[in-house]
């Protein structure tokens, strides 16, 4: 089947594929929405205390820190995408889907889409628990707002990854995928606001364009939800998602180098 | 041919650890949870949460930066003993095992070995994290002596650790299962004092701090940075040290037996 | 003293019995190969010999220690080349030479120029220093051949060395085999392909669904599953005309498409005389065929099946979908 209707099919395929690995595999889902959810418990116990200094505008923790476990739960599942492609390509399962008559942007799409669907389990994770334990409630607008936010930055995070993995071809980049989204979502205000942050991590945050993304995702949850919060959110996915999905477009064409 | 005495283990248990040590280096995805992510978090902690001295209730400490430094060494150390039970898995699943379980060596020399080449990987951990500390502004108030202390018990908890992840490296036989247990080293720390000052953590994590034998391995780690060298931590910190090497040592054992008695 | 020994050895995985009673006694400086197709228990009984896998029941002796009892000297006289090779991959061939020395106790300088010397005999110097990740299947072979002989073993266990082998590299691995064995290393060696036991061996023991089903010299069991037979075909429709000429020679088979069959006792000494009693007779050969018994013959009349061809038939010839094994990224 040729055209448009055989590349959805292509494409749809691709992602039942992907999700076939979370719903065989008893507890593969598990560590994505773990992770991010003890990370957000575990800071919450430790660094807690911190909303007494003076910059904070919220006495919940909680809430200053859900929507960074938020956007690491999306972004994990984002790099695990990466992670998984390296290792078939590694495997030389990947060569199967090369050979195929599948066009280049289908196959990225696929594999992207189901990265972002993936995201949903512990973007749905971290929100349940951290709203059962007492996060402020961020309204539907900010629901809905954060929710989309992730979903859209797991694409990004998916093509980065997917771009490392034709790249280098090999499980070895994984530490690179994982410390890239490591520090792209962390060196931001995830711990504390611009004006509590000190020395170099001020100045990172600052300029960090996913710092936009995480106060997009956090306006809810520690205030209200404004379009003057949003819109830089929403721009810096759209220019981000262009930059990564081109790098991996050019990886995939030139998967054959 | 050659008897193998207990003389002559020790040079298989330097062979092994040698070749745990160069398998770590040789393999980017191992070396890199030892000591890159330890070290971007040690930078968030210190850029996000170094207002954190400014607390009223916040100890006397030369920076945030020095509080921190043990943490980064404990989780370094942490992650070397998972990776080191990844690759014990793995030497399972790839029947490299075999070639030492065929040899007139005696069963435990595989396990110590591991384990030996993952308390230098401790070395490594605690050496990389002073000088990161030193060049960013730290003091080490216990000078050269407070240094030794901060290595060798990095050392020494490398190796109780490692004895962990070998316990469950044996039982299972399988890498993926082992790789499974790296978000527990992160999670396990911050339900201790390594982060932030026990009084100042919120509750249960406060409690269950308060209790946790990494706690004491912390202190130990922790003291000759900011205070100098005291006899009572390095106590603390030997018996933190010591709870969880019996448990390891332990659980491998038990693994071991039922390994080798289902074979 | 026989170097291996067994008696009514077994080996149980829950309800399989891999191996279901082998008694066998090889000797010392004997080439002993172990054939039978995949699946038949040769692995299961070779990781039993070797210390790997304790027997269900039965015993067995290696180099005169039990198994057992007294596994730890059975390890000081046996060098192991198991079929997954055991190696890692980013080890490089002379540290992995050089390992094997110290786990059997060789003093550091003595392995370091042992290694050098075995990787300089089975052809590896020059990759001694690279990784084994970048070796070939055949470079890995001599590699682990290389590593099981560091330490002079009496007793050497090859399980399927040549398995995946291209033939060049299958005939090194029969010459190194045939070196060792002139100097008086007993082999012990699993194989599935006729030609490496018919080629290398002093004895052969055929296994089957984890049983020995005959054991001997090659040319001895070829012999009792029959003799060779000479195949002519003769110009001019000669082939009728023939059958009683040959008749004096042996059984004659019915012509059948120009072709007649005679066996001949003493095989290959006999064609001379058979061609020149034909050209007596005024019949021209264009073509003849000495075909001789093989060990597939041995095992088809032991078995009812045929031994190469059962392994043609299990090949796996689609590539599998990789282990969907969950291997998310994990921090």
């Amino acid at each position: 089947m040729t055209g448009a209707a055989g590349h959805l099919d292509a494409v749809g395929a691709l992602m039942r594929r992907a999700l076939n690995e979370l719903l065989r595999v008893p507890g593969a889902a598990i560590p994505g929405v773990l992770a991010p959810s003890l990370f957000m418990l575990g800071l919450t116990g430790v660094f807690g205390e911190l909303t007494e200094l003076q910059g904070f505008d919220t006495d919940s923790f909680l809430s200053f820190i859900l929507p960074v476990s938020l956007v690491q739960g999306a972004t994990f599942a984002g790099a695990a995408t990466g992670v998984n492609l390296a290792r078939d390509i590694e495997i030389g399962w990947f060569d199967r889907l090369l050979a195929a008559p599948v066009p280049r942007p289908a196959l990225l799409a696929g594999i992207v889409l189901s990265a972002s669907l993936r995201s949903l389990l512990p973007i749905t994770g971290v929100l349940v628990l951290g709203l059962a334990l007492g996060a402020n409630w961020p309204g539907i607008d900010g629901l809905l707002v954060a929710v989309g936010l992730g979903f859209a930055f797991a694409s990004v995070a998916a093509s980065w990854t997917v771009g490392l993995a034709l790249r280098f071809k090999t499980q070895a980049a994984a530490p690179l995928m994982q410390a890239s989204m490591f520090v792209a979502v962390l060196f931001t205000t995830s711990y504390a606001p611009q004006e509590v942050l000190t020395g170099w991590l001020a100045t990172v945050a600052r300029y960090n364009p996913v710092t936009r993304v995480v106060e997009g995702v956090r306006q809810g949850f520690v205030g209200e939800v404004t379009w003057s919060e949003t819109w830089p959110a929403l721009a810096v996915l759209v220019v981000l998602l262009a930059l990564m999905v081109a790098f991996a477009l050019r990886g995939l064409r030139h998967a054959g180098d | 041919m050659r008897r193998a005495s207990a003389g002559q283990n020790l040079p298989v248990v330097g062979a092994l650890a040698r070749r745990s040590i160069v398998q770590t280096f040789r393999r980017p995805q191992f070396l890199a949870p030892i000591l890159l992510f330890p070290t971007l978090l040690l930078a968030i902690n210190t850029g996000g949460a170094g207002r954190a001295v400014d607390l009223p209730a916040f100890p006397e400490v030369g920076g945030f930066l020095d509080f921190q430094l043990a943490a980064s060494t404990l989780q370094a150390t942490m992650l070397a003993a998972v990776s080191g039970g990844v690759a014990l898995a793995l030497d399972f699943e790839l029947g490299f095992n075999d070639r030492l379980l065929a040899a007139p060596i005696p069963r435990w020399v595989m396990i110590v070995g591991r384990l030996a080449g993952t308390a230098i990987m401790g070395v490594v951990a605690a050496v990389w994290f002073l000088a990161i500390g030193l060049i960013f502004g730290a003091e080490i108030v216990g000078g050269p002596a407070g240094a030794l202390v901060v290595i060798a018990l990095s050392a020494l908890a490398a190796a109780a650790f490692g004895g962990l992840g070998a316990a469950l490296a044996v039982r299972s036989g399988q890498a993926s299962v082992v790789q499974g247990t790296f978000p527990l080293a992160f999670v396990i720390l911050f339900l201790s004092s390594a982060f932030f000052p026990q009084e100042l953590m919120q509750e249960p994590a406060a409690t269950a701090a308060a209790y946790n034998p990494l706690s004491f391995i912390v202190e130990g780690l922790r003291e000759p940075v900011l205070y100098g060298v005291s006899g009572e931590a390095i106590l603390h910190g030997l018996g933190g040290v010591a709870i969880v090497g019996i448990v390891g040592v332990t659980l491998t054992a038990l693994a071991m037996r039922a390994r080798l008695r289902a074979a | 003293m026989a170097a291996i020994e067994t008696n009514a050895l077994e080996r149980s995985f829950d309800e399989l019995r891999a191996v279901a009673g082998i008694d066998m006694a090889v000797a010392e400086g004997e080439i002993y190969a172990f054939l039978g197709p995949n699946g038949a228990g040769k692995t299961t009984t070779v990781r039993m010999l070797t210390t790997l896998l304790r027997p269900t029941a039965g015993t067995a002796r290696v180099a005169g220690h039990d198994v057992v009892g007294d596994p730890g000297a059975v390890r000081r006289q046996i060098g192991v080349a198991l079929q997954e090779a055991a190696l890692d991959p980013l080890m490089t061939g002379a540290e992995l030479v050089r390992l094997q020395a110290t786990l059997h106790g060789i003093a550091r300088a003595e392995g370091r120029w042992k290694a050098a010397a075995l990787l300089e005999r089975v052809g590896l110097s020059d990759a001694s220093s690279r990784r084994i990740g970048t070796y070939s299947g055949g470079m890995r072979r001599r590699l682990d051949l290389a590593a099981a002989l560091v330490h002079e073993p009496r007793v050497l266990f090859l399980d399927e060395p040549t398995t995946g082998l291209d033939p060049a590299s299958r005939q090194a691995i029969w010459d190194e085999v045939r070196n060792l064995n002139a100097g008086g290393t007993t082999v012990f060696l699993t194989t599935q392909y006729l030609e490496e036991a018919d080629q290398l061996a002093d004895r052969v023991g055929i296994i089957d669904e984890g049983l020995m089903r005959v054991e001997g010299t090659p040319g001895a069991l070829k012999a009792q599953v029959g003799s060779p037979h000479l195949e002519l075909s003769l110009a001019d429709g000669g082939a009728e005309r023939a059958e009683p000429v040959l008749a004096r020679f042996g059984e004659v088979q019915p012509p059948r498409d120009g072709v007649v069959q005679v066996g001949l006792a003493r095989g290959a000494a006999e064609i001379a005389t058979v061609v020149l009693a034909l050209d007596d007779a005024g019949l021209t050969v264009e073509s003849l065929e000495l075909v001789q018994p093989t060990l597939d013959d041995v095992f088809l009349a032991e078995t009812g099946r045929h031994l190469e061809g059962a392994d043609e038939g299990e090949d796996d010839s689609a590539d599998p979908e990789p282990e969907a094994a969950g291997a998310d990224a994990r921090s």
